[in-house]
């Protein structure tokens, strides 16, 4: 990240910020964390650029799945975690496919998700994803105008899921509150209205 | 076997190596001599910064004579590395240097103990007493040695084998080129041009060709595999199997009586014969018949039969007429012949890149590889050195080379290593579209450049100067148009940082090489191993690339490793010349590991005849009964007979079983550990 | 294998029975007719959503994927299931879970304060691979069930992601339908109810709902889509067919949302496999609740002969 000089002018203290990478702006543990959650040798990575070659996000946006490799390797973990492009990535394993290094980027992605998350950055979207799942068992729930057709179709109104069962709903809940989750999500909805 | 020393106390000399800090800095040096001085049998402890130096070597050939000694020990480094300079210390000491035993404490002991001071020492002490042990026992032994036959085998008659028996038969000895397809040259003739003097491969190679078979002492055998192979350096006895070719040279049919007649390469059997096979030389894309020279400069200039597809329709017999060179009755042929010592230069292939999906080759017309761009270019080739795309025979403009194709691959399809001559070719193959086809632009899809040799880099300066456009990233896929059957080849730009979408009319793959197919057989029948990567197995990979751990086998070219033309035909020359050294010698020495019958204790039941992988031992008569004796120069002192006999009669020299009991005794009662 | 030859518990998911509740009855009643029994896995929960819930913490992912496994455990029963992000989180997890001990004693800790353990003993398939097995059942004797057959029209396949990438990190009983650069075992099934499966550009592209991008940035996720569109729009296609749920949401509501956001106007019919197997098996539209699809499948149905 490009430091800002002290000059009285911010503007050009921001403009000419000093851009060198040097090696203290490296987190030690970024790259070591994110080998440990993604289960895969992120620095084995030799940059071919074969993943970004292989992702559908990479051609309509700025998402550079190989410069987030490049992240993980030299422990830029501010970079990684801040940049909005990280959520872009649809998850499709194209690139963890082809990597002739036989890495998982997408699983250096879904880690870095993960860390993300323990700093507090995530997109709304997950976190009511989350909230469905602890309320209902599910991450899309069942409504009443499904309800009325699964009845036409002759099969019952509700499915054999936690939506017929609800007594399994507790199980889930407790599994959750295991790691907080649900407490987290509240807390960072809470904030960010 | 009775000696006089045995009759005589052991005296036994120990000396203890620091090898600088190797050893030294993990184990306590004056510990091992206090503790040495203890064993049974030891007369004299001594230590050393490095026994292997002049004056560490004087010690022991000193002290031999000043004490009397009857066994020397060294405790240092392994004895694959300085066994022979003890041997010969303790030699000139006057000594008989099987008498002296090495106690490896380095890399066994101090340079995978480096934390533990204590256990490490510990160990080296029981080193030294089981070393103590076998030295007390151990007696003079005289090497053998055997006469080497004054012929040499070349494998493989590509450049690599080319040169190789070039070499070996210009410095006097015969030499037997052995080459499994009808004509010698390999894959250098199968170019166009070489990198990067942009030779015509084919003109720069077939003087050699011409050399091959001239020279009177080459008996170049093409057509020809290696069916079985016997015996060991000096003295290989090996059988060939002459594959049957259906047509005679002019030599073979004088031998039939068939007075001016024999193959003459006229060509005419060709011109009738109705089955139509593809060409491998020109990668299928070019036909030939069931009898067929695979182009116009083989060497021999003589027709092959292939006999899987041969319809036994004589139109070519007939053809022929009086010259009577076709023999479509002909069997297979075995020769045995002996050598010294032999050059395997197996070569390679191409890895089926059809494995590596995403690039489309094989599923897409318009995408080939390095090999059949080759055959496209050169003016010999099927287009008569015309490009042209497969789908629709235009000449495409716009084309790709996608480099590292199937190499530094770790996802098991692949090949984990580089490949190392496709940088350059790929080069070579823009450098050609460029000059071939006017307004062409060649792409080259790359992660690296790797052009490491003589006038390389600047091979790639000029490339990059012509307006060949480099872009920086690893080809992710091709896709094909299904109409027009142009590529697009997707990727990201790594330098920009963008991806990157590029309709092209023809897409080159750089693929990996690998070994042959017959590779491992050829290598299995001379004993020799492949390393991890698949490819043979040199000495030592620095310090003896030519040789093999097979005393008497040598490798040239890529069958050793990927490497360029220069590296082959240089390690081709290495390897000729480590080849004629025991032949120039006249006879080598066998190390004096030979296992022993002792007549007395042999029932001569023969059981232990089968049991030797060397055929080494076989029942003779002796004083009316049968007994076993073993031909040392075929013993390998493996140990296996020893081992097996029931009654005890057969004694391994150097590694005798008193010797060995000695050892695992001085171990397990009152080993330090 | 355990439990019965050819019954499985059924795993639903979420989007299928809550939203497009014709394909869980199709599922049910045409797999029936090839011999295949599909048993009610009672209390099964969102699997959970591999990219929208494994991006927030792959441990709870994991526990929650081992809840939903230990229930088929308890039956004894390997499970079949409909839809490519399940198979990721459930049959991934199950592999996971029986290759790496330290992440088993993980999740089983966190598993026994509800009573439950996972034991590894049973296996997970996706309905559409065991379709194509021939040991089960097989093109051909899918084709034998087919009573009105898919005639005259063009069906386009959309194989999504979770199914089978990365290949490395699946294991199929059939190793065809672990292709993932040109596969055509789906096509097959699609030829063998009667209609035209068809190529276009770059199949095997994502729809781009997963990874939580739907939720986070419709307009990037439903661009990956059109571009899908375009490209089977370029050969001239009568419905898309998919295996997953998921993505049948994005393509068959997202032709409505790219209408709204981008201008552009579509109206593929989109069906899952087991709706069209449904049809082809004479099941009428409406046992097959098509009227719930975003995009009117009139036009696909008039066009069967």
């Amino acid at each position: 990240m490009a430091k800002a000089k002290g000059y009285s002018d911010e503007n050009l203290s921001v403009r000419l910020a000093d851009r060198y990478y040097r090696p203290e702006e490296s987190s030690e543990d970024f790259l070591k964390n994110v080998e440990k959650i993604g289960m895969t040798v992120a620095h084995m990575c030799y940059q071919c650029g074969t993943c970004t070659g292989s992702c559908p996000s990479a051609p309509r946006s700025s998402y550079r799945i190989r410069k987030f490799v490049r992240r993980a390797v030299l422990g830029l973990e501010n970079d990684a975690l801040t940049d909005p492009d990280l959520w872009l990535c649809t998850t499709c394993y194209s690139c963890t496919d082809r990597c002739p290094r036989d890495i998982a980027p997408t699983d250096i992605i879904m880690a870095m998700r993960n860390l993300a998350f323990k700093r507090e950055i995530v997109p709304r979207n997950f976190l009511n994803t989350v909230q469905f799942i602890y309320k209902t068992g599910h991450g899309v729930p069942n409504n009443d105008v499904n309800r009325a057709a699964r009845v036409r179709l002759g099969l019952e109104a509700e499915p054999e899921t936690t939506a017929k069962y609800p007594d399994f709903i507790p199980g889930i809940q407790k599994i959750l509150d295991h790691y907080g989750l649900k407490d987290k999500a509240d807390e960072i909805l809470a904030e960010g209205q | 076997m009775a000696d006089e020393a045995k009759s005589q106390k052991p005296r036994v000399g120990v000396y203890i190596c620091h090898c600088g800090t190797n050893i030294a800095g993990s184990m306590d040096i004056k510990e091992l001599e206090e503790y040495s001085k203890e064993i049974p049998n030891v007369v004299l402890v001594d230590e050393y910064q490095y026994m292997c130096s002049t004056p560490g070597q004087k010690k022991i050939e000193e002290h031999i004579k000043e004490h009397n000694l009857t066994g020397i020990v060294v405790a240092a480094c392994s004895p694959r590395l300085h066994e022979p300079t003890f041997r010969t210390a303790s030699k000139e000491g006057g000594l008989n240097p099987f008498r002296f035993e090495m106690a490896n404490i380095r890399e066994q002991n101090s340079w995978v103990h480096m934390h533990d001071r204590q256990g490490a020492t510990d160990k080296a002490k029981d080193a030294l007493k089981m070393a103590v042990a076998k030295a007390s026992l151990l007696e003079d032994l005289y090497p053998k040695s055997v006469p080497v036959e004054h012929a040499a085998m070349v494998v493989g008659a590509g450049v690599g084998g080319i040169q190789a028996a070039l070499d070996l038969a210009s410095s006097g000895i015969k030499t037997y080129l052995i080459e499994k397809s009808p004509t010698i040259g390999g894959r250098m003739s199968q170019l166009d041009k070489t990198f990067p003097t942009l030779d015509c491969s084919q003109c720069i190679l077939t003087p050699k060709m011409v050399d091959i078979d001239r020279h009177p002492n080459i008996e170049m055998m093409t057509y020809t595999e290696v069916e079985k192979v016997e015996g060991y350096i000096g003295n290989f006895d090996v059988t060939l199997r002459k594959k049957a070719r259906g047509v005679l040279t002019p030599a073979e049919a004088e031998a039939r009586g068939i007075v001016g007649g024999g193959c003459n390469g006229c060509g005419d059997c060709e011109g009738v014969c109705p089955v139509i096979k593809p060409n491998p030389f020109e990668m299928g894309m070019a036909p030939r018949k069931a009898i067929y020279i695979y182009h116009a400069q083989v060497v021999p200039l003589i027709y092959t039969v292939d006999f899987d597809s041969c319809v036994k329709c004589n139109l070519c017999v007939d053809i022929c007429g009086d010259k009577k060179a076709i023999d479509l009755e002909q069997e297979d042929e075995f020769v045995t012949v002996k050598v010294g010592t032999a050059v395997l230069a197996v070569g390679y292939e191409l890895f089926p890149i059809e494995k590596k999906t995403e690039w489309g080759y094989k599923r897409y017309d318009n995408v080939i590889n390095a090999l059949e761009f080759e055959r496209l270019i050169c003016a010999s080739g099927p287009t008569g050195g015309k490009v042209i795309r497969p789908s629709d025979g235009e000449v495409p403009k716009r084309v790709g080379f996608v480099l590292c194709a199937g190499s530094r691959d770790n996802t098991g399809i692949g090949k984990p290593y580089c490949s190392r001559f496709c940088c350059m070719y790929s080069l070579k193959h823009a450098h050609q579209i460029h000059e071939k086809i006017p307004g062409a632009q060649p792409y080259i899809f790359y992660m690296d450049i790797r052009s490491f040799g003589k006038m390389y880099e600047e091979f790639y300066y000029r490339i990059q100067d012509e307006g060949a456009k480099f872009i920086r990233g690893r080809v992710a896929k091709i896709e094909e148009d299904p109409i027009t059957k142009n590529l697009r080849v997707i990727t990201e730009d790594t330098l920009l940082g963008q991806p990157v979408d590029i309709e092209l009319d023809m897409v080159v793959l750089a693929s990996a090489v690998q070994p042959t197919a017959e590779t491992t057989h050829v290598r299995n029948l001379f004993g020799i191993s492949c390393s991890g990567d698949g490819w043979l197995l040199e000495g030592h990979p620095k310090l003896n690339p030519c040789g093999t751990t097979t005393a008497g086998v040598f490798l040239a070219g890529v069958c050793q490793g990927p490497k360029d033309i220069p590296d082959t035909v240089a390690q081709a020359e290495g390897a000729a010349a480590a080849a004629s050294i025991p032949i120039h010698v006249g006879e080598v020495e066998l190390e004096p590991y030979f296992a022993m019958c002792i007549d007395d204790k042999c029932a001569g039941c023969g059981m232990c005849i089968d049991q030797c992988p060397y055929s080494a031992l076989a029942l003779v008569e002796k004083d009316g009964r049968e007994v076993m004796q073993v031909t040392e120069a075929k013993c390998k002192g493996c140990g296996t007979c020893g081992g097996f006999c029931p009654g005890g009669a057969i004694w391994m020299q150097h590694f005798t079983t008193p010797q060995i009991v000695a050892q695992i005794d001085a171990f397990l009662l009152g080993g330090e550990q | 294998m355990s439990g019965k030859a050819h019954q499985y518990a059924f795993f639903l998911g979420c989007i299928a029975p809550n939203r497009y509740p014709g394909i869980e009855a199709a599922a049910i009643k045409t797999s029936r007719n090839v011999g295949i029994d599909l048993v009610p896995l009672k209390g099964a929960s969102c699997c959970p959503a591999p990219g929208a819930f494994g991006s927030i913490d792959l441990k709870v992912w994991m526990s929650m994927a081992a809840r939903n496994l230990v229930l088929a455990e308890q039956m004894n029963m390997d499970i079949a299931l409909i839809c490519n992000g399940c198979y990721k989180s459930i049959w991934e997890v199950n592999h996971k879970l029986k290759h790496h001990d330290e992440l088993r004693d993980d999740v089983n800790e966190v598993l026994k304060e509800i009573d439950m353990e996972f034991k590894g003993t049973i296996d997970v398939r996706h309905l559409a691979e065991i379709y194509y097995d021939e040991a089960i059942c097989g093109v051909a004797k899918l084709a034998d069930s087919v009573t009105t057959p898919l005639k005259g029209v063009k069906i386009a396949v959309h194989y999504g992601c979770h199914l089978i990438k990365p290949r490395k990190d699946r294991e199929f009983e059939v190793e065809a339908v672990g292709d993932t650069e040109n596969p055509m075992w789906m096509e097959e099934l699609v030829g063998a109810l009667g209609a035209e499966p068809v190529q276009y550009r770059n199949k095997m592209q994502c729809c781009g709902a997963g990874g939580g991008v739907r939720g986070y940035d419709i307009a990037h996720a439903l661009d990956i889509t059109n571009e899908k569109l375009i490209n089977m729009n370029e050969v001239g296609v009568d419905a898309i067919t998919d295996i997953c749920p998921f993505c049948q949401l994005q393509f068959d509501r997202g032709q409505i949302e790219i209408g709204e956001k981008f201008g552009m106007e579509w109206s593929v019919p989109v069906l899952h496999f087991s709706e069209l197997l449904g049809l082809a098996q004479g099941m009428s539209p409406q046992e097959l609740a098509l009227d719930l699809h975003g995009i009117s499948c009139e036009p696909f149905l008039n066009k069967l002969q």
